[in-house]
């Protein structure tokens, strides 16, 4: 079946990717939409949803649908580059493990046990009393740092069984270096496995994030999803009243769409990069 | 028998070895801070009218070091306390030892943590048995695809969100503390009741939180037992189809203990948000309050007691693995 | 479901156990529609005899197999034709618990590698009470018993085998553990799918010696299927061939083997190499066997690879007709020209 066959199978893919691409294309062309700093309007607290603020205003008057798009670029972002950070990290060290084996793969699977048992929020807002990451590539460093455990050991698992393949034995046979066996042989065929990894760890890492501004544990110096969801929670009494509610919705209601929008991708791309997973209709 | 006592002493000895390295991760994350929070603490005692003696002796007292000594000396002081089972002083609570703080506010956390764990884990493996056997009905997609979108969904928006619905809006259940402040606390039916319904929202939010993992997770693990020959083998020989179900289900359950440890780490975090939005005194909303009020003997013991419940929650994992997979007795 | 615990207590003596294959078709559903992968197949396993059915994989032999008992996998199913077996009457109108019961207590199967056709987390004794549970067998001690019996029948330690896991058996015991499982219900008929292609040659030669010694001790009707001209021409008493989902030819082993009367066999049996002598002599088959998708509809579906095709063979497809004493064979050319070529 062709990529595009399988990509319009289902649907729920379709509609997975026009959401992911409409939250990329406003994460790379929001802040030109909107360009200037926040108008603050005092007489316009709290205000529901009028022709003049679609979404209504947040706790300073701003208008809520301006503070959405333009903190599209910092979530998805710094997503993207925890994402990518531990995807390297976590393939680096899982195929080193997995193909060398022997002490590498123990000291490494030991480091990575340790990595994985501590728990990825109490270690991040213990983080955040020495450094404070707020800006985009901090956060991502922070949360990358903190969560390659898991890709390092489906990467290893991964790599255990190319192993069996008997095709590596090959090129080592033929006299290839260590190096270009990874780098030729190995990476290539874990790379659809990786990427896969990467992608489902988007929605992760939007959480993530979006859980410490909500915490307030980071300072933020920006419109921000998880700043916005904390705002209405802890100072807008959303919880209480239902004054505040667009404020406490929108940003909800983008980080559930995100997902959704991932989760729904994802169906098609997994399919793509697994034949054999590929049903008959 | 002999193997199980053997790989039960070896696991221990890991999980101990990994309970010091993360105490000294701790004492050195404590240690790198920009400033002296010795300092701070002294500067507030001298305003409170102590002198600086009697303010240096509290300071000294609290730390387990003095800032002045050398870091080794800082290190095996606080590594010496620590295997006494003192976890120093808590500075916000205003000299109330730490393990009081958190003795007292651990099962706030542990039982509303694990009733949620055993709920999802309970729904999530049979949801993920049909929504693999299932797998090519509708049914069965929509199953996976629910519990996918829940598993993405941060704990930041189930928690408000949960609030929202069921106390903001449809008043049923309370949203804050462990229970009426007005009850007097004991074995008496209106309190208890009290404790039920507040602790409603809490676990459900637990709850929620790794369903979703459950069910992919079995779900993946039925489909490939399901490819395995003993089960086709089980039904040309006529076995009874509750059996080969038995079967299927013991089977595709082992990979799941492995997770196990990563789950209880999961909520355990989890317990921060949901405590916090919930008003309910358990470690995470201690943890919270403390990293908040730079309480560093208070932040680091909350800390260190989380990371060793998820060393326990990995032992007694690996344990159960052990006895139900014969393979591994070798 | 008394009635099959009874038949289980009560041995059927081998005039009993007769399976008759009629008209049988097999469809699976694919993108391109319903494909037959057997196709009005007609075949009788006469009782107490070795039966081979030969093929290449594709043909269709496994899927035959599984028809016996009931068994075609999803997405396929049986549209028409019928199995019959003696004791039981038609097998492919049975439903629920009949079809369980006859499945193990009248028909035994034995898979295709059975390296892992046991619960690796029971040992095998108690997988064998599961068995007899599920098959309503009262007196579980004689099972056992019996089990015991058949295993020291096949040279192992009965007591051990039972007390054992999956993982603590060689290949070769987990092959003949897989023969005990299906013979200990006392079943007449037992399907052996591929018993030899896990195995190395010396595991290879000990079961098949076995097989026959099974089947002789206590007279059973059994079907080999098989790629492996070799397995069938060492223990088999007839033989069937199979392509495309037909069978092509068939009847007593040694002489359909020294004399094919189908192009298709003539093709098999030169593609095997010997042993002793000239190993170039071994001719391998132009092209490729069809699969589900590719079998042609029309005509013989061996013509494009046959040596004596000629035009009727792409206008009608031969039928399985009789020929020569007690042999059937379903082919346009003469049987004369390509018996002598």
């Amino acid at each position: 079946m062709s990529t595009w066959r399988v990509l319009t199978r289902k649907p729920g893919r379709i509609v997975g990717m026009c959401i992911v691409l409409f939250f990329a294309v406003l994460a790379i062309f929001g802040p030109y939409i909107y360009s200037g700093p926040l108008a603050v309007d005092p007489d316009a607290i709290y205000a529901g949803p009028s022709a003049q603020h679609w979404l209504g205003t947040d706790f300073a008057g701003s208008d809520v649908l301006q503070e959405i798009v333009i903190g599209a670029r910092y979530v998805l972002e710094t997503a993207a580059l925890a994402a990518l950070l531990t995807g390297a990290i976590g393939t680096a060290v899982g195929l080193l493990a997995g193909y060398h084996r022997g002490r590498t793969d123990t000291a490494l699977m030991r480091l990575t046990d340790f990595v994985l048992t501590i728990p990825g929020l109490p270690l991040l807002i213990v983080l955040s009393t020495i450094w404070s990451f707020g800006k985009p590539y901090e956060m991502a460093i922070a949360l990358g740092v903190t969560g390659w455990g898991g890709v390092a050991r489906s990467v290893r698992s991964q790599t255990l069984s190319l192993r069996e393949r008997g095709f590596l034995e090959a090129a080592r046979g033929l006299g290839l270096s260590n190096r270009h066996v990874i780098v030729k042989e190995l990476l290539p065929n874990l790379a659809p496995f990786v990427a896969m990894n990467m992608l489902l760890a988007l929605p992760a890492f939007i959480g993530a994030q979006v859980t410490l501004f909500f915490l307030g544990v980071v300072p933020f110096s920006s419109s921000n999803w998880g700043v916005m969801l904390n705002q209405a929670v802890f100072s807008g009494g959303a919880l209480q009243s239902t004054a505040a509610l667009p404020y406490l919705l929108s940003p909800l209601t983008c980080i559930v769409l995100i997902t959704v929008g991932v989760v729904l991708f994802l169906d098609a791309v997994d399919e793509l990069f697994n034949p054999r997973l590929r049903e008959r209709s | 028998m002999n193997t199980l006592a053997v790989r039960l002493v070896r696991k221990l000895l890991i999980g101990l070895i990994m309970i010091l390295v993360v105490a000294t991760f701790t004492f050195f994350l404590v240690h790198a801070l920009p400033g002296d929070p010795g300092a701070a603490a002294y500067e507030n005692y001298l305003m409170q009218g102590m002198s600086p003696q009697q303010a240096q002796a509290k300071v000294s007292a609290i730390y387990g070091f003095t800032s002045h000594d050398p870091l080794l000396v800082q290190y095996r002081g606080y590594m010496w306390k620590l295997l006494q089972g003192n976890l120093g002083v808590s500075i916000s609570y205003s000299g109330v030892p730490v393990w009081h703080v958190l003795s007292a506010a651990l099962p706030w956390t542990l039982f509303p943590a694990l009733s949620g764990l055993i709920i999802s884990f309970l729904i999530g493996c049979s949801g993920g048995v049909v929504a693999a056997v299932k797998r090519s009905s509708r049914w069965g997609g929509s199953l996976s695809m629910s519990a996918s979108l829940i598993a993405g969904v941060p704990v930041a928006v189930i928690a408000p969100l949960l609030v929202f619905v069921f106390s903001t809006n449809l008043h049923l259940l309370p949203d804050s503390d462990t229970s009426n402040v007005q009850l007097n606390p004991g074995f008496n039916g209106p309190y208890i009741g009290s404790l039920i319904q507040h602790a409603v929202l809490p676990v459900a939010a637990y709850a929620l939180l790794g369903y979703g993992a459950w069910l992919l997770t079995m779900k993946s693990s039925v489909v490939s037992v399901l490819g395995d020959d003993f089960i086709l083998a089980a039904e040309l020989r006529g076995l009874h189809p509750r059996t080969r179900m038995r079967y299927i289900s013991r089977n595709a359950i082992l990979p799941l203990f492995t997770v196990f440890a990563l789950s209880v780490g999961y909520v355990l975090g989890g317990s921060v948000v949901i405590e916090n939005v919930l008003d309910y005194p358990g470690l995470g909303y201690v943890l919270l309050q403390a990293i908040g009020s730079r309480d560093y003997p208070l932040m680091s013991g909350a800390f260190l007691l989380i990371t060793v419940m998820i060393v326990l929650a990995n032992i007694v994992a690996d344990l159960l693995y052990t006895v139900i997979d014969p393979r591994v007795r070798q | 479901m008394t009635d099959t615990a009874e038949r289980a207590a009560m041995p059927p003596t081998s005039a009993d156990a007769e399976v008759a294959v009629r008209d049988l078709t097999v469809c699976f559903d694919t993108d391109r529609g319903e494909k037959p992968a057997v196709s009005h197949a007609n075949l009788t396993l006469p009782a107490g005899c070795i039966t081979g059915l030969v093929g290449e994989s594709g043909s269709g032999k496994s899927t035959l197999a599984l028809s016996l008992l009931g068994a075609v996998p999803p997405p396929g199913r049986i549209t028409s034709g019928s199995v019959t077996m003696t004791g039981v009457g038609e097998v492919t109108s049975l439903r629920g618990a009949k079809l369980r019961g006859v499945r193990g207590g009248y028909i035994g199967y034995v898979f295709q590698a059975s390296q892992n056709s046991l619960n690796p987390l029971k040992t095998v004794g108690k997988q064998l009470l599961d068995l007899g549970r599920a098959h309503d067998v009262d007196d579980l001690a004689g099972l056992i018993r019996r089990a015991r019996e058949l295993c020291e029948l096949m040279g192992m330690d009965g007591v051990r085998i039972l007390d054992s896991y999956q993982h603590q058996l060689s290949g070769g015991m987990r092959q003949r553990v897989g023969i005990v499982f299906a013979l200990v219900l006392n079943a007449k008929v037992l399907v052996l799918d591929e018993p030899t292609t896990a195995l190395d040659m010396l595991s290879q030669a000990a079961v098949l010696r076995i097989i026959a010694r099974v089947h002789r001790e206590i007279g059973l009707t059994t079907l080999i299927v098989t790629h492996d001209m070799g397995v069938v021409s060492e223990l088999a008493d007839r033989l069937a061939v199979m392509y495309g989902g037909r069978i092509v030819e068939d009847g007593p082993a040694t002489d359909v083997l020294q004399s094919p009367s189908h192009p298709y066999t003539r093709a098999l049996i030169n593609a095997t190499a010997r042993v002793s002598g000239d190993v170039t002599r071994a001719r391998a088959l132009p092209g490729r066997p069809p699969d589900l998708v590719s079998v042609p509809t029309e005509g013989c579906v061996f013509r494009d690879r046959c040596a004596f095709a000629m035009d009727v063979c792409s206008e009608a497809e031969p039928v399985l007709g009789s020929w020569s004493r007690d042999r059937r064979r379903a082919c346009h050319a003469d049987a004369e020209t390509v018996t002598s070529a």
